[in-house]
């Protein structure tokens, strides 16, 4: 099955699907182009430079064959749903649009099924979806335009406030091996304010591969609080490209939670494009066994008085390997931008890896910039105060452990998401059943 | 006066180092139940070894000697069971843990000991009508409870949070490092309230101090001068008060002794 290179899979397998992408059809051609694109150019490896942390050779021993169309029983996901009581909901299988699973858009959200909006042979609105670009950043986002059926547009009208959140559900079925892809586009038009819940889970155990290519625009004074939540349980590959625009005033807060998958890489990148845009992002991710998780991103300061702030953890127990490159860059029309970075990582155990790599490319004198990457173990004097209280050792390692990733879990935006983050984080720790009695 | 009251910690010939340094020189000391010692002396004598090493702080490396608490071989015990079994450390510089709630560690530490003596654990609500009791007299503010541990306090705080863990955990042997550093006269005189509360005929105390000021107002039944890693002089109160006069010099090993 995984005879061949991954090239010749690759064209292979779109070939098998070639019924599902309707031929002679605009969107039909670009994936066509997509492909062409893809195979002349292949998929990134060790040598380039973003993505020398990811650990390529798992992801070639994936099958590239289509997954199998999956039909999900709405009860078997109940269970895995957060408590998010009168949220919109969109909900992806396998990429896919799941009209019963999803909610119509209301107070100003419009919500549409890509593969409805953008079938036929004139299809207006195929500008909307950002054609993938020919930078290593952007590769698995040509996969993703080379293969994906479908996926969701998200918009937001101007000034539209909605007082619910937009419960954005990605299943992957994980029933058999195969991969599927999907595209994302989310537009929050000028005074809007939209919060969005995005939460990753699977059904099977099945070793997928899934891939998002999105893409994010916020107008002039729009605000975006994002929270994504990777909670896969099957050992799955996920693999993201985030390509976010903001203009000026705008406003965009996320928090970014890799807690479950095999694998997972998540890239963003994000330009500020507009004067006075502001993007604060936090992250946490949580590796054991032999986990991957690795996350890049390029933030660019391209107008006046733009502010970054970003603030990662990692934790890695067992073999698990984390990684957090994240490069800023400041043009010379950026005055007065302000960018601070910050990464702190724990290890866990003495097979455990992390790589951070703060990056800051600055090309202007009017700018205040600050970063800093530390990685290492729990801290031996909190550990001793804590025994010296008579506090076991395993319940000292929990407690710390715990309160490495406090001010992320403390920065959800969203009531009601705490205590199952919470119980994820925990899920994750060496030392859980202890945390839970502790607790 | 002392004489029958039971030991509660016997030192004997202890040598310890830190990394290449030999820092406790064949340090010997006997406490009672019922007694308060200070230590005094120059910086770098060794006064918080000798508090770390009784409390197991790592990096202290035990090469002669030996300590007996209560009848039991203090140095074979883990840190956390010599705490269970009433050791306690008030740190010189208590550690700042974000993320651990106060009052939670304040509980896990209470229901820690008191299961390790075998008491029953109290409830969410005892538990916090004991811990406003203490926290008023100690004068501290009730909402540094649910703050990190030591978290943005003041020096001072720390001090007074330390004294109060204290109180609450009531040892039998507290270990106090400095407690007296770094305060103003108003936080020395509420923490010594603290300790001279806990003053009790059960319970033995070590004061670790540089100056003699905090003496004033818990008075030791004994101080010792600890110099070159060893006690060269003991005495009583007034020996405090001679060293605040004629500084430590005339006691360093190889000057002869007034």
């Amino acid at each position: 099955m995984n005879a061949g290179t991954i090239l010749e899979r690759m064209a292979a397998s779109h070939q098998a699907q070639a019924g599902r992408f309707a031929a002679g059809a605009p969107w039909a051609r670009r994936r066509s182009r997509a492909l062409a694109r893809l195979l002349e150019r292949g998929l990134p490896g060790r040598r380039d430079e973003n993505w020398r942390y990811l650990d390529h050779a798992a992801i070639a021993a994936l099958s590239f064959a289509p997954a199998p169309g999956a039909h999900v029983d709405p009860a078997r996901l109940a269970p895995l749903l957060l408590p998010l009581p009168g949220a919109m909901r969109l909900t992806l299988i396998d990429g896919e649009f799941a009209p019963g699973l999803s909610t119509s858009g209301s107070d100003g959200v419009r919500i549409d099924d890509l593969a409805v909006l953008l079938a036929g042979d004139s299809a207006p609105e195929l500008e909307s979806l950002r054609e993938p670009a020919d930078d290593v950043d952007d590769r698995f986002a040509l996969l993703a335009e080379a293969f994906a059926p479908g996926g969701a547009r998200i918009r937001v009208a101007a000034g539209a406030v909605p007082a619910q959140t937009l419960y954005l559900l990605h299943v992957g079925s994980a029933a058999a091996a195969g991969m599927s892809h999907a595209r994302l586009v989310i537009e929050v038009a000028a005074g809007a304010t939209l919060t969005l819940v995005e939460h990753f889970v699977s059904l099977g155990q099945a070793p997928a591969l899934s891939n998002l290519a999105a893409d994010l625009r916020l107008g002039d004074g729009a605000t975006l609080r994002h929270v994504r939540l990777h909670a896969q349980t099957a050992p799955v590959a996920h693999l993201e490209t985030w390509n976010a625009e903001l203009q000026a005033g705008s406003r965009y807060e996320q928090l970014l939670l890799v807690l479950g998958g095999q694998l997972v890489r998540s890239g963003l990148r994000l330009m500020l494009a507009g004067r006075e845009a502001e993007a604060r992002l936090a992250g946490l991710f949580m590796v054991d066994g032999d986990c991957q998780a690795d996350l890049y991103t390029r933030i660019e300061h391209a107008a006046p008085m733009t502010r970054v702030a970003q603030n990662y953890r990692g934790i890695a127990a067992g073999r698990g390997q984390g990684a957090f490159n994240g490069r800023i860059i400041v043009q010379p029309s950026a005055r007065g931008a302000d960018a601070a970075q910050s990464s702190r990582n724990l290890l866990l155990s003495p097979q455990a890896v992390i790589n951070a790599r703060p990056q800051l490319e600055i090309l202007t004198d009017d700018v205040q910039c600050r970063h800093g990457a530390t990685i290492g173990t729990l801290d031996p004097n909190q550990f001793f105060y804590l025994l010296s209280r008579g506090i076991a050792p395993d319940a000292a390692r929990a407690l710390l452990t715990r309160a490495f990733c406090e001010d992320i879990l403390a920065a959800l935006p969203v009531p009601g998401l705490r205590a199952p983050v919470e119980e994820l984080v925990v899920g994750r720790l060496p030392d859980r059943d202890l945390i839970r009695r502790l607790a | 006066m002392s004489g029958e009251n039971a030991v509660i910690l016997s030192v004997r010939g202890l040598k310890v180092r830190a990394g290449p340094r030999l820092i406790l020189d064949g340090l010997s000391l006997e406490i009672r139940a019922g007694e308060v010692h200070a230590i005094m002396g120059p910086n770098g004598s060794g006064k918080s070894t000798l508090a770390g090493v009784l409390a197991g702080r790592p990096g202290l490396e035990v090469l002669e000697g030996s300590v007996t608490y209560l009848g039991e071989d203090l140095l074979a015990m883990p840190p956390e069971l010599r705490a269970r079994a009433g050791v306690f450390l008030a740190f010189q510089y208590p550690v700042e843990i974000p993320g651990v709630n106060n009052v939670y560690l304040l509980k896990a530490a209470f229901n820690a000991v008191r299961r390790h003596r075998g008491e029953p654990e109290l409830d969410a609500f005892e538990f916090l009508g004991l811990v406003r009791g203490k926290l008023r007299q100690m004068q501290m503010s009730e909402d540094l409870l649910n703050r990190g541990v030591n978290e943005g306090f003041s020096g001072g705080e720390k001090k007074r949070n330390e004294i109060l863990q204290m109180s609450l955990l009531e040892p039998k042997l507290a270990l106090l490092d400095e407690t007296d550093s770094g305060l103003d006269i108003d936080a020395l005189r509420i923490v010594a309230e603290g300790v001279n509360a806990l003053r009790s005929p059960e319970r033995a105390i070590v004061m670790v101090t540089h100056y003699q000021r905090l003496l004033d107002y818990v008075v030791p039944d004994q101080v010792h001068v600890l110099a070159g890693g060893r006690i060269v002089h003991s005495g009583g109160r007034e020996l405090a008060l001679e060293l605040e006069r004629r500084g430590y010099d005339w006691l360093r090993p190889g000057t002869a002794a007034a």
